[in-house]
């Protein structure tokens, strides 16, 4: 968990979200543009997990883990149901669908940090 | 799935119906998440705020369902988790500004959603607008005047 990843996870799910808002006001569905961006930004969050777990292992100790480790597999979760979710949606409104996800994490990962810094601080 | 539609019965969520199944389920994994992690972890501190949270998540997780689903039933489902979750917003944000003590900890309704950027208040607002749009869009086409009967013939004079 360091604060560059933490800084480049959100910086693309931010991309993300605007990409999925801006096709919707375009009316047009999710291309190639978001698949790309929500797969880098769920590499980023395998990257952030495994940091974490081998952090973890090496006896770091969290005054929270079992909220961190939740958190974390949420938004291991989130991008992959979002894609699934907006593929099967064939309006312009899949855009949305992947947005809302998207946000979601660029907000839990800064609330992972916290939780990380608890226990590191 | 929904073949047997009945007219009338409201279509499984698409566009903007999706993007509220999308919402609703982000916050049944945020306050489920959390009310499991609270409820395994120290049940004992605050009881009624845990429940709240595992309560508001299977609300969440009911919307999300029942609009997902759509038909009738689940257009009932969801506008029950609507109605739930805005009497649940609104009672239970009051409460935790007018007696923080009842509310040691935080849940996803605590001042008013205040910790999750308020959208656990504007979340049923929008369920029950988009819900009450469809049953507009179902009761469309007005039945037009009836169809005229055929002209009695008139007997050979």
């Amino acid at each position: 968990m360091t604060t560059a990843l933490v800084v480049a996870t959100s910086v693309v799910a931010g991309l993300l979200t605007a990409a999925g808002v801006a096709s919707t006001a375009a009316r047009r569905r999710t291309g190639l543009l978001h698949l790309v961006l929500a797969g880098v930004l769920e590499a980023l969050l395998v990257v952030q997990a495994v940091v974490a777990a081998v952090r973890l292992a090496g006896g770091t100790e969290l005054p929270e883990t079992a909220t961190f480790l939740g958190y974390m597999a949420g938004a291991l979760l989130l991008p992959v149901a979002g894609v699934l979710f907006a593929r099967t949606e064939t309006s312009r409104w899949a855009g949305t669908v992947l947005a809302v996800p998207a946000a979601a994490v660029a907000v839990m990962v800064w609330r992972l940090l916290q939780l990380w810094e608890a226990g590191s601080g | 799935m929904a073949e047997h539609r009945v007219p009338g019965d409201a279509p499984p969520a698409e566009g903007l119906g999706r993007v509220l199944v999308a919402l609703y389920g982000v916050f049944a994994l945020a306050a489920g998440a959390r009310a499991a992690v609270q409820l395994a972890t120290r049940f004992a501190e605050a009881p009624l705020a845990y429940l709240l949270s595992a309560a508001a998540a299977a609300v969440y997780l009911a919307a999300a369902a029942g609009l997902l689903r759509g038909g009738r039933a689940g257009r009932r489902t969801a506008l029950v988790a609507c109605v739930v979750e805005l009497t649940g917003v609104l009672v239970v944000g009051a409460l935790s500004l007018a007696d923080p003590a009842a509310f040691p900890d935080e849940t996803v309704w605590s001042g008013f959603g205040q910790g999750y950027g308020y959208v656990p208040l504007v979340l049923p607002v929008l369920g029950l607008l988009y819900l009450r749009a469809q049953g507009r869009a179902q009761k469309s086409p007005p039945p037009k005047s009836p169809p005229k009967s055929p002209p009695p013939k008139s007997p050979p004079s």
